[in-house]
């Protein structure tokens, strides 16, 4: 009779208890692994973006005001020799709408030289870059957008921008992005739209909402940053420049801070857990204290009492944690093509995946609760006199 | 003859530390859940006093949000003159409001201006406060049109720092004109007490617009919205109209979002509680199964030791869902009740103050109780299912 065997029969006694723990363990460890999962889609995308090494210049009262793209040169100017800034890539919101759909996306008018330099995680081919080079109205589309309206690389679309003039331009997919962070992205040629601009009669063709600038280095970054803002202070269009990930920021924090409240979710999911494991050994270890006592009674250690007791509490925790990590861990995988489109146009959303970080942090937040919930009893259990246990009625 | 409360009371107190644990996690699932319906009917209320089916919003078509509209003054024109639209009693004038929807980024106060949120400032002439009813001054005056002044929605100046009576606030294009906030006004909690309203000729100015956003219209009574719709965007006029309820509606789908995230995590987690239920329920049957044997065999019947094992599990619950719903109010306390989100489009934030206002806590007890029922259900029958006789034998 070891160790083990013993665990498992005492997990089996009551069955009942131990499938109505594991499920009531399960279910708040599958909301944990969901909300772990979207904290760190979100925390890899800032990762990848910040390899970029991108600053966002826009105007300083807010980036519906729009820059003159003159603003690229003089920024350019800081730099000639391209030691420290790479590219330079101005671009413009178009807010598309697919035609006959509610669904605006996020898509953008971009200086057609540099991007592809300073949007490298587009990851064009290089005949795909020929193509962006060559086709006036090209424009590289993320996989999510894709996937959503059947678009394949090669076919013609129309988009219907939502902001003044108002545009209906039709584009020619010349690639399309795998990469998660630019999965819900349009991007296309920012002298297309000036062309289209300027024969609609718009007064303001060549202005963008955004500069964005690679720089060569994390140290040039840093340095460049108030260069520019600098640069432009006292003109009619003073700017500020923040790096990207301060930069989108502001818009997680505008779309609710879904983060936030992931992270306030899983700690309450926690508690709930810790709570319904303790209370199953607690339960297991009033019933049993006689039984403990027998154990203590013919020979076994004190720390083979307390072993037992913390053991089956951590055994019924990790199975608990299995049970619900691994479904949820497959479902998040799946939760995506669920969601409505409105739902999807939040990036991160549609990058869930659970990455074997989250499902190791679940696993491990499981097992650790369940050896806080074991400790009480086992200690009680380890340091209870075997008389009294024993004289004690149930 | 039922069996008295104390009873129940006793044998809940029997087992404490089962009976804590599992209050704690019922509290647990009511306080997310008291919190989340707090901010969907903050929400909904927000967004119901905001539906006038009188008024119309008129966008230039193509645009999505007010924000994004952008129409010509000859084109307002043409439309004022549309024959539906009211005039007022007293001077005859036709009840429509031209309105320019810009924005200024200002610091949020429940983090201490950690972070900024966009604000809505709206230009408006003083027709905007005929064609919008329920828009009224509470406090200050109006601003004068002559001078750079500003008044504020009452939940702006809640949630956003730098809006007190007498602050300049720095607007237009270059961020560099100072307003000064002479007044607040209610929207009867409608998402406009979520903005600054100052002159629309002078914010064009500082904005340097030369077009209107939007604008709003009173429809004589009796006229039907939806044909009026159809006017609008037919030939002679080529603008999108829609009800304000439709507009404030495709405005929330971000906060939709974001509310069904949160529900079916809830969701989730009551099962959770309700399996927890049944699980100290189980053991509380389980441990004094002779008692109950014994109190079938002095005459009570099954039904009423099923109702008891409802109760008591009912009881055990009603204490978590109190003890969620103030450990929700506390939090709100502690951490703020002020919830800020984006309209869809609008590229503005529409802040909220999540209330738990009776009708809620009263909602989440109810939740409770179900949740409770249901867990206390199994348990319950096994209860009075017991074998009399070989119970009361048992050790």
């Amino acid at each position: 009779m070891n160790f083990g065997y013993i665990l498992v029969q005492n997990l089996r006694r009551n069955r009942l208890r131990t499938v109505l723990t594991l499920l009531a363990f399960a279910l708040p460890m599958a909301v944990f692994v969901a909300a772990i999962s979207l904290v760190v889609a979100m925390a890899r995308i800032g990762k990848e973006n910040e390899k970029h090494l991108r600053l966002a210049v826009h105007h300083k009262t807010t980036i519906t005001n729009m820059l003159p793209e003159g603003g690229r040169r003089k920024i350019e100017a800081l730099d000639p020799t391209h030691t420290r800034i790479a590219a330079i890539c101005g671009t413009r919101w178009f807010g598309g709408r697919v035609p006959d759909t509610q669904n605006t996306l996020t898509s953008l008018a971009a200086d057609a030289d540099t991007f592809p330099l300073v949007y490298a995680d587009s990851e064009m081919t290089p005949a795909e870059l020929e193509d962006w080079q060559r086709e006036r109205s090209g424009c590289v589309v993320g996989k999510v957008i894709a996937e959503q309206y059947n678009w394949e690389k090669g076919r013609r679309v129309t988009l219907n921008s939502t902001v003044p003039p108002y545009l209906s331009l039709e584009f020619k997919i010349v690639a399309v992005m795998q990469n998660p962070t630019k999965a819900n992205y349009f991007y296309f040629r920012r002298d297309y739209l000036q062309e289209s601009l300027k024969s609609a009669g718009s007064l303001q063709p060549d202005l963008v909402n955004i500069f964005w600038v690679k720089c060569n280095s994390v140290a040039e970054l840093h340095r460049v940053q108030p260069e520019i803002d600098a640069l432009f202070a006292n003109s009619p269009d003073e700017t500020k420049t923040e790096d990207e990930n301060a930069f989108f920021a502001g818009f997680t924090q505008a779309a609710g801070n879904i983060p936030g409240l992931m992270q306030a979710m899983a700690v309450v999911v926690v508690f709930i857990i810790a709570l319904v494991a303790g209370n199953t050994m607690m339960m297991s270890f009033r019933e049993r204290t006689r039984e403990l006592a027998v154990f203590k009674a013919i020979g076994f250690s004190r720390r083979r009492v307390f072993g037992l007791v913390l053991g089956e509490s951590m055994l019924l925790a990790l199975f608990g944690a299995v049970l619900g990590v691994l479904p949820a861990a497959v479902g998040v995988m799946y939760a995506s093509s669920l969601m409505p489109a409105s739902m999807r146009s939040f990036g991160p959303l549609t990058q869930l995946r659970a990455s074997p970080a989250a499902v190791g942090a679940s696993l491990g937040i499981g097992l650790a609760v369940g050896l806080a919930a074991g400790l009480w009893p086992a200690w009680q259990a380890m340091r209870m006199r075997t008389t009294d246990a024993l004289r004690r009625v149930a | 003859m039922g069996l008295p409360l104390s009873y129940h009371w006793g044998n809940l107190l029997v087992r404490k530390t089962t009976t804590l644990l599992t209050i704690g996690v019922v509290a647990a699932v009511v306080g997310v859940f008291a919190w989340m319906t707090g901010f969907a009917s903050s929400m909904n209320r927000s967004l119901s006093f905001a539906s006038d089916t009188g008024k119309l919003i008129v966008m230039k078509s193509g645009a999505t949000a007010e924000s994004n509209s952008a129409i010509p003054i000859d084109e307002y024109n043409r439309l004022s003159q549309l024959d539906e639209v009211a005039r007022d009693p007293k001077d005859q004038q036709r009840l429509a409001s031209p309105e320019a929807l810009t924005q200024v980024q200002l610091p949020r106060t429940a983090d201490q201006g950690l972070t900024r949120a966009n604000v809505a400032v709206r230009g408006v002439t003083e027709m905007a406060f005929r064609v919008h009813r329920n828009v009224r001054m509470v406090e200050g005056r109006m601003f004068a049109t002559g001078e750079p002044e500003i008044v504020v929605g009452r939940k702006a100046a809640d949630q956003f720092a730098g809006l007190r009576l007498g602050d300049n606030v720095e607007l237009g294009y270059a961020g560099n004109r100072a307003y000064r906030v002479v007044g607040y006004f209610s929207a009867d909690g409608g998402p406009m007490e979520s903005e600054l309203w100052g002159y629309l000729p002078s914010l064009l100015n500082s904005y340097q617009r030369t077009m209107y956003s939007s604008c709003a219209l009173r429809l004589r009574d009796g006229v039907d919205p939806a044909a009026v719709i159809e006017r609008i965007r037919g030939p002679a006029i080529q603008l999108t109209a829609q009800t304000e309820r439709d507009y404030w509606l495709s405005q929330s789908t971000l906060i939709q979002i974001y509310l069904t995230i949160v529900s079916v995590l809830v969701g989730i987690m009551s099962l959770a509680a309700v399996f927890s239920i049944a699980n100290t329920m189980f053991a509380s049957v389980a441990g004094r199964s002779r008692e109950l044997a014994m109190l079938r065999t002095i005459g009570f019947p099954r039904s009423q030791i099923l109702r008891s094992v409802v109760w008591e599990a009912v009881l055990l619950s009603l204490l978590g869902g109190v003890l969620g719903c103030v450990g929700c109010m506390a939090w709100l306390r502690l951490a703020g009740d002020t919830k800020d989100m984006f309209g869809a489009n609008t590229f503005t934030s529409m802040a909220f103050n999540i209330i738990l206002t009776p009708w809620i806590v009263a909602g989440s007890l109810l939740l409770v109780v179900f949740v409770a029922v249901i867990g206390a259900m199994l348990p319950a029958l096994r209860a009075s299912r017991i074998d009399v006789v070989t119970a009361l034998r048992e050790a």
